[in-house]
């Protein structure tokens, strides 16, 4: 007899339905596996052989055939084990009266015949759903994962024996109910602007990147707090919408990160070390195509520290993907796309000894030097960074000062509402802050009085700023303006504008 | 570009023999007239060679890369540098030669210019420049101050310590070709020769040579722009500095011109009026009432942060950014580092 159950494999953040087709035979006993299984997936033998026997099932000795389809892309992991074992079973007429049309099987066995948690079961409900599947057994592990599913049956199982009885009418296991979504306050591992000494013009400057949607770089020599204001920034970015989470928990959950909530609640923090390869950052593998660091950082913060000791290819690799906000990854096994819109922020010193422009240390560093370290980064990918900003010294006085400065939930008050507005501003043009306007909407959006338009035309004369500045700048006054709650980008917001195009005034 | 039968040979003698410049010299001195060259008269080295093809193909070349050289006998060798004890044989150029003729000030400050003097230098020598021809070197800080001020006002000239194919530092290249376009380059060397250490030294004499006087923009205790300073001085040029305050290491060395007699110089006009240049209107800057508020606190400290210069104003630190950012980009302050801000 031939059985048919379908389970699920995973293509980039989508699932990709695959039948287990399975026949037992009169014969030699034997059991072949067809359909491109990889190591995993074939191993699955000798974990369905013991599951089945230990869960007092019986394995059938016959010639056995196994066949994934559609044959043509690569099955990998342990996923599959749940449903070869009830394929196994229907086909050796163990279960006969269950139905099982319909029905989508995920899980990996235990020997014992546990079933253990999959990778990535959240983006598969999501497709299978789509494909219009709606009963679903999967691993009790993953039920946290799983809940915030409508509109379907999910059965959480813990062992096969469980399953087996489900689908004979002996048992019944209980649907998961679905789990209502709630952001939330991100705690940003305890960061909060509140206990962030001095600062003032870097505090400034991001609450300005988030509340436009800017990337950010912070220069500073070392010591100064740079990264302890990077961790900030999450905490002042808005909460995340159920659409949003849902995205990141796709994400999260391929990759195999995911948190014991089952679902990310907060906005990503990525702080990958420069060591870092451009495949780490960009995604891909050879044989499991996983997500890279800035698909993790998708709707959150991905901040590099030390920016010019990163290799070159690999900052380079960050262009596309911050203009997009998709990476498309192109492998043999197939192309895959991870959304990768997240926010960038730096930090660098200002020269290799770390003290140029300090005012009590003396800098060791020749001006060859300094342009050479500054070289490091490269033109174009300055010029996706909106916001230059130097970070202080910070005094003694600062740290001991009494009381607190304000905190991050005050700022993110501030941000929600410059947000809502460029919603609203944004909303026939397809995109939601200041920082992803093209030519056309600066056109529309971000007219410039006679007063404006001469001051940024003094600004290129004196300052040499490149041409690729303007647009920046423009954007970046935009942001200011909205801060203020000004219509029209008066003189001063583009004044303020120009102060953060530090690069640019180093020529 | 025609050359005399004696510029030719001249040429020849200096460009095409490898001699140095002593034996040169001397050659010269014994030929009487350098046309004699191209007769025949002896030279060590060089008995059986083609002279006068080797000088045409010479000549050819480098007026194929647009450049001229100028020789002790030309027209418009420039008084100035004719008249310092050891004048340079030849001088290779690029660029407008007619500036040769026009009166010239030197502008030099060392590489490590703090941002200040750098403001100040660029505003001054752009003033002077629409009345002097500002004569510099091509190196990053205090010289690079002096042509953007000069490229922005009018005529410059840049000496360089290398041959005028070469570009020392190599970063400037695109700076070097600018300079070209809107004002002469100069050069000792041969146009293929690279810099020497004592090159740098040989320049500073021609600064100091060609010019009526020199600002020091800035200078260490060492600093190579001292040199330039104490040729001119011993030229008969006159000198000006910039004063800095105690303990400034940059400006360690211009405090002491200023003490051996220097002048001090805070403004183009100290320099201009010396030379008959005064007296014409200064434009007033044009500050709105915030931006004076502004800078009259700025200028009262000397140097600020400006979260110190916000709560001296009472007013917000990114209300003050954006002013001072309004005052950096009408030239009256300068960001001096670290988000600290000082009056220019």
């Amino acid at each position: 007899m031939i059985a048919k159950i379908v389970c699920y494999a995973l293509n980039g953040l989508d699932g990709v339905p695959v039948e287990v087709e399975t026949d037992v035979n009169k014969g030699i006993p034997a059991y072949e596996m067809v359909g491109l299984p990889d190591t995993a997936v074939k191993e699955s033998k000798e974990r369905v052989r013991s599951a089945l026997k230990n869960s007092g099932l019986l394995f059938p000795i016959n010639k056995i055939t196994i066949n994934f389809a559609p044959a043509d892309i690569k099955k990998e992991g342990a996923s599959f084990d749940l449903a070869v074992a009830i394929s196994l079973l229907k086909a050796s007429e163990q279960l006969v009266g269950a139905t099982t049309d319909g029905c989508v099987f995920l899980g990996e066995l235990a020997l014992s015949g546990d079933i253990r948690p999959i990778n990535g079961i959240l983006p598969i409900l999501i497709s299978a759903k789509s494909h219009g599947f709606s009963r679903f057994i999967i691993p009790a592990d993953n039920a946290k994962e799983a809940r915030f599913l409508s509109g379907a049956e999910i059965y959480p199982a813990h062992t096969l024996t469980e399953v087996v009885r489900h689908l004979m009418g002996t048992l019944t296991i209980a649907p998961l109910e679905t789990a209502q979504y709630a952001p939330h306050a991100s705690a940003g591992g305890g960061a909060d602007l509140k206990f962030v000494k001095g600062q003032p013009v870097a505090r400034r400057a991001l609450e300005i990147a988030v509340a436009g949607g800017h990337n950010l770089l912070m220069v500073g020599p070392p010591g100064t707090g740079k990264t302890m204001l990077a961790r900030c920034l999450p905490t002042v970015m808005p909460d995340l919408t159920f659409a949003e989470a849902l995205e990141i928990t796709k994400i999260h959950s391929v990759a195999g990160i995911l948190g014991e909530e089952g679902v990310v609640t907060e906005r990503p923090f990525r702080t990958p070390h420069h060591t870092a390869t451009t495949i780490s950052m960009c995604g891909g593998g050879n044989q499991h195509v996983r997500p890279g660091e800035i698909s993790l950082a998708h709707g959150g913060v991905l901040f590099l520290d030390e920016l010019p000791e990163y290799k070159r290819a690999t900052l380079e690799a960050l262009r596309q993907p911050l203009e997009d906000g998709v990476i498309t990854v192109a492998r043999a096994s197939g192309v895959y796309t991870y959304p990768a819109r997240f926010m960038l922020c730096a930090s660098m010193n200002p020269c290799p000894c770390g003290n140029y422009g300090s005012k009590d240390k003396v800098c060791t560093c020749t001006p060859g030097e300094i342009r050479a370290y500054r070289r490091k980064i490269s033109g174009p990918l300055l010029d996706r960074i909106d916001l230059q900003v130097e970070v202080d010294n910070v005094t003694y006085d600062d740290l001991t000062a009494p009381g607190m400065c304000e905190s991050s939930a005050d700022v993110k008050a501030r941000v929600e509402v410059v947000r809502a507005v460029q919603r609203n501003r944004f909303a026939e043009d397809g995109i939601s802050t200041n920082a992803e306007m093209g030519e056309s909407e600066i056109e529309r959006y971000c007219t410039l009085d006679a007063d404006g338009d001469k001051i940024l035309r003094a600004a290129f004369e004196r300052m040499n700023l490149s041409a690729r500045a303007r647009g920046r700048i423009i954007k970046v006054a935009r942001t200011i303006a909205d801060l203020d709650a000004s219509e029209y980008i008066l003189p001063k917001h583009v004044f303020e504008a120009v102060s953060y195009r530090l690069f640019d005034k180093l020529g | 570009m025609r050359y005399s039968e004696a510029e030719a040979a001249y040429l020849w003698l200096c460009a095409c023999t490898g001699l140095d410049e002593r034996s040169c010299v001397s050659v010269l001195r014994e030929a009487h007239d350098p046309a004699a060259l191209f007769a025949g008269f002896p030279v060590p080295g060089t008995e059986k060679r083609d002279r006068r093809g080797e000088a045409e193909k010479f000549l050819a070349s480098l007026e194929k890369k647009g450049y001229f050289a100028l020789t002790l006998l030309s027209d418009d060798y420039p008084e100035n540098l004719k008249n310092i004890p050891d004048p340079p044989l030849v001088l290779y150029g690029a660029g407008r030669r007619e500036l040769l003729k026009s009166r010239k000030f030197c502008i030099v400050g060392s590489r490590r210019a703090p941002a200040g003097a750098i403001a100040a230098g660029k505003r001054m020598a752009e003033e002077i420049s629409r009345h002097l021809t500002v004569v510099t070197g091509l190196a990053e800080g205090g010289d690079s101050a002096a042509i953007a001020g000069a490229l922005a006002g009018g005529n410059l000239i840049c000496v360089l310590p290398c041959g005028l194919d070469k570009c020392y530092p190599a970063a400037h290249a695109s700076l070097k070709e600018r300079v070209q376009k809107a004002g002469l380059l100069l050069s000792e060397y041969l146009p293929d020769d690279g810099a020497t250490k004592y090159a740098f030294y040989a320049r500073n004499r021609i600064l100091a040579g060609l010019s009526e006087g020199v600002l020091v923009l800035s200078a260490g205790k060492k600093s190579g722009t001292l040199i330039t300073a104490s040729r001119a001085a011993e030229y008969g040029r006159d000198v000006f500095a910039l004063p800095y305050g105690l303990g400034v290491e940059q400006g360690e060395g211009c405090n002491e011109l200023i003490k051996k007699g220097a002048f001090l110089t805070t403004e183009a006009e100290d320099i201009l009026s010396l030379y008959g240049f005064g007296g014409e209107a200064h434009t007033e800057m044009q500050l709105t009432g915030e931006e004076a508020r502004v800078l009259s606190a700025l200028k009262e400290k000397g140097e600020a942060h400006l979260a110190e210069l916000a709560e001296a104003l009472e007013m917000r630190v990114y209300e003050v950014t954006a002013i001072l950012s309004a005052l950096e980009i009408k030239g009256a302050a300068a960001k001096v580092g670290g988000n600290r801000f000082a009056a220019v």
